[in-house]
């Protein structure tokens, strides 16, 4: 009994599993069919290979049917998206390039309809459409801060005007100020402190003025 | 928006093992095969037409049941081939000479018989009987053939949603002169044509749709998995 079981028992094989770098052409180019039946099985690195290998060849399908590189890059992410999601219809006894033409194809000219119901449907607003009647809501408060500040920074004396500078502007430490100018940390403290103080009076003054 | 290197990674860390479809060919004979349970089902329980022999001897019907049961048989296996994206379009072509035949039958009965009302139909409970055999086949029908094409919604919707329309309207036309006596000519045009023209219409209008909508609930779309925003 047990003899018989023994001489049923196969022969060993052995098997060298394939790997992603097998599916090389002669020319050197990826055989996409070999490596989609790979991505098929579960083969990640293959299924890497392969989509990598794709985005230049459905870039340059694309880039004949859209202009900017955003669209390219969109369309080429939605054909991607496809081939993952119908990958299990594809037969590795069939070429694969009439297979993923036919889907950028199908994906590229969705796209372009998408984009003329848009474009019939929608209007872009431009930006006057979003200020107010009232003239200071239509000035660039940014600007404006920032030019009362260089106006009020050429009022203050020589000696505070140059401590901001250094300590603010140029964002230099209190040694590396002292050592620049020649004067002691102390005395560039003091001429920081009193160039804000100056600094926020005249600000305010302005406002008080407007 | 997310960049493609950053998309390959998302689909490549969500890969798993895919069984792979079988050839159209073979989901068309297991699409046929249940639609040979339903139609045996309803005739067992329906029974038969009653003048099911006599009508045999007539070419014209025989020539059109023949042709509704071919037009079916050759809709499905064009669906099932129009739906994957390497096969040539003009699978759409396939059931039309089978379609010229029936239609052309269906039009010479009423031409060179017009019968405006058979002697004894009972006009309502025939209509409500009718409509519950129209029901009992074309739903479950339709069913399957969504759930079997649901990847067909990222490919040729259109196309295949149109085959499968047509598919189940002639045999659904089938099972109806198979089971009821439908004698006047109005009769045979509705529940032939009409009901041809009802499915395929509604399946060329919502088709697309429902494609999408059957796809969705069966797969998980990499958009849903990964973080693409």
């Amino acid at each position: 009994m047990v003899a018989s079981r023994h001489s049923r028992t196969p022969p060993l094989t052995l098997v060298i599993a394939p790997t992603a770098q097998d599916a090389r052409r002669a020319d050197g180019g990826c055989d996409w069919s070999k490596l989609m039946a790979r991505a098929q099985d579960g083969d990640r690195d293959a299924y890497r290979m392969l989509l990598e290998d794709l985005v230049p060849y459905i870039r340059s399908i694309a880039g004949r049917c859209f202009k900017r590189p955003s669209d390219v890059e969109d369309a080429v992410q939605d054909v991607l998206m496809t081939v993952h999601m119908v990958r299990h219809a594809y037969d590795p006894n069939r070429p694969f390039g009439p297979w993923l033409l036919a889907i950028a194809n199908r994906r590229i000219i969705d796209r372009l309809r998408r984009e003329t119901r848009q474009r019939a449907r929608e209007m872009a607003l431009s930006t006057e459409h979003e200020t107010f009647s009232d003239v200071p809501a239509n000035l660039d408060q940014a600007n404006f801060d920032e030019a009362a500040l260089g106006e009020a920074l050429e009022r203050l004396p020589p000696e505070q005007r140059q401590a901001i500078e250094m300590l603010k502007l140029n964002e230099m430490s209190l040694r590396e100020a002292a050592a620049a100018s020649g004067r002691s940390i102390a005395a560039l403290k003091v001429a920081t402190h009193r160039a804000i103080k100056g600094l926020r009076k005249m600000l305010q003054n302005r406002s008080d003025r407007s | 928006m997310t960049k493609t290197p950053d998309l390959i990674d998302a689909l490549v860390e969500g890969t798993t093992p895919v069984r792979r479809l079988r050839p159209p060919l073979v989901r068309a004979a297991l699409w046929l095969l249940l639609t040979a349970v339903v139609l045996v089902l309803i005739v067992t329980g329906h029974g038969l037409r009653p003048d099911i022999a006599e009508r045999l001897r007539q070419p014209v019907f025989v020539l059109s049941m023949i042709a509704a049961i071919t037009t079916g048989i050759l809709a499905a296996v064009a669906s099932f081939q129009i739906s994957l994206p390497d096969r040539s379009r003009w699978w759409i072509l396939l059931p039309a000479p089978a379609l010229a035949v029936w239609l052309s039958t269906i039009g010479y009965g009423c031409l060179s018989d017009w019968v405006s009302v058979a002697p004894n139909e009972n006009r309502i409970g025939e209509t409500v009987r009718c409509f519950a055999t129209l029901l009992l086949t074309s739903v479950p029908l339709s069913i399957a053939m969504l759930v079997m094409l649901r990847y067909a919604a990222l490919l040729r919707p259109t196309e295949s949603s149109a085959m499968s329309g047509l598919a189940i309207a002639a045999i659904t036309a089938f099972s109806l002169s198979l089971v009821h006596d439908l004698d006047a000519s109005l009769t045979i045009l509705v529940w032939n044509l009409g009901v041809a023209i009802l499915i395929a219409g509604l399946a060329c209008l919502f088709g697309r749709r429902m494609f999408a909508w059957t796809a969705s609930r069966l797969t998980s779309t990499p958009a849903k998995s990964s973080n693409r925003p």
